[in-house]
């Protein structure tokens, strides 16, 4: 009786962790160990959005987006607030994570890290943190998974690209744009490849949220390698908010 | 208090500096500069945004609490910047781009320092090499 009451513990403890009860950890040496085709490319290293009028850090509706009606109605809000100069629900600067896509192309350097078994990514905004598991793994059940702001990415390779499918999102909080939220429905996929002989990563993001938007948008970003630099330690802390205005001005419609 | 600020306001070399921001910065009037002229009340050196807390007097004999929104010290420190490149009790003008509510906060644009010293966010772009 004892020891079925320890295997219960251990193996809630390893749920609560997130890693399913056959799964091995991503960096547990027999997982790495494992045989597997050799990756396309190794994407470790720092990297940060290139910006340019062509290559623009907002994740935009395309032209000729339809919103649901939910949706529409916090844009509209949203389109108000803007032509009377104000902020509208700008939960980043209110310590909110921005969460993914918007993540991947804040003007502030990432980290990544490539195993066989997953790439660990560590945004210097905030220190956010996205794993893409290569492992194998399934997506867990959605019951079960925990929801993030970065959700839940599971990647393979196809050819010299890295095809990475992330579903698990929370339902509040957490924007795609100005004005445009995402829900728990959103489903991203992200094909990632090197090009420039190595010195630009490449992503094409198609995102789908039925419960904000109808059909699937587009976007494709660049990347560009910093070998010059490394993420540093960054936190949203309510003594330093105290000190920053355009978090406190009362400009921001909340 | 705003018309002491007019008054002293409108820094001559208005330039728009890209600011790495973490999140909106709609509220500032990048279409106006004003100094501030005042004492250093605190100076964060932290991520992901540097702050100033100043004391600008108000013509009344009483002063003002401004905060200035600055960017993150890793490129502040590119242009120059240290931790303690402006202190507690510092007599500084301070350029900003004001809140448009009026509300005592801006964006920064540059700051002279007690030594006459001027210092931005960044260093000015290298003029272009002659043909």
């Amino acid at each position: 009786m004892k020891a079925l009451a320890i295997l219960f513990l251990i193996t809630g403890a390893l749920v609560s962790q997130g890693i399913a009860q056959d799964q091995l950890g991503a960096l547990a040496p027999a997982n790495l160990n494992k045989s597997r085709p050799a990756a396309p490319f190794d994407i470790t290293g720092t990297w940060q959005h290139s910006g340019g009028r062509d290559n623009p850090f907002q994740f935009a509706p395309p032209p000729g987006f339809k919103l649901t009606p939910a949706s529409q109605i916090q844009y509209d809000a949203a389109q108000k607030a803007r032509k009377e100069g104000k902020a509208y629900h700008d939960d980043i600067g209110q310590c909110w994570p921005a969460g993914l896509p918007v993540i991947m192309t804040r003007v502030w350097p990432i980290a990544m890290v490539q195993k066989p078994t997953a790439i660990y990514m560590i945004s210097a905004f905030l220190n956010a943190v996205r794993i893409v598991y290569l492992d194998g793994r399934p997506h867990t059940d959605p019951d079960v998974v925990v929801r993030t702001f970065n959700g839940e990415s599971i990647g393979h390779y196809e050819g010299d690209t890295l095809v990475i499918d992330t579903t698990g999102f929370v339902n509040d909080h957490h924007w795609i744009d100005n004005g445009v939220p995402v829900t728990d429905a959103l489903h991203i996929v992200e094909k990632m490849r090197l090009i420039d002989k190595g010195a630009t990563l490449e992503i094409e993001t198609i995102a789908s949220d039925p419960k904000s938007w109808e059909g699937e948008w587009k976007w494709t970003k660049r990347f560009k390698r910093m070998d010059d630099t490394d993420i540093t330690e960054a936190e949203c802390l309510p003594n330093v908010n105290d000190h920053l205005p355009s978090t406190k001005s009362s400009l921001n419609v909340r | 208090m705003k018309q002491l600020l007019m008054a002293c306001a409108f820094f001559a070399s208005a330039i728009a500096v890209p600011v790495y921001a973490h999140h909106s910065m709609t509220g500032f009037d990048r279409a106006k500069t004003v100094n501030l002229v005042g004492t250093i009340k605190g100076f964060g050196w932290v991520n992901p945004h540097s702050w100033i807390e100043m004391e600008v007097p108000d013509g009344k004999g009483g002063s003002t609490t401004w905060n200035v929104e600055m960017t993150a010290p890793g490129i502040l420190a590119k242009a120059g910047w240290k931790s303690n490149t402006i202190k507690a009790g510092d007599k500084v003008t301070v350029a900003v781009h004001p809140l448009l509510t009026g509300e005592p906060g801006g964006l920064f644009v540059s700051v002279t320092l007690p030594d006459g010293k001027v210092m931005m966010e960044r260093n000015p772009p290298p003029a272009p090499a002659k043909p």
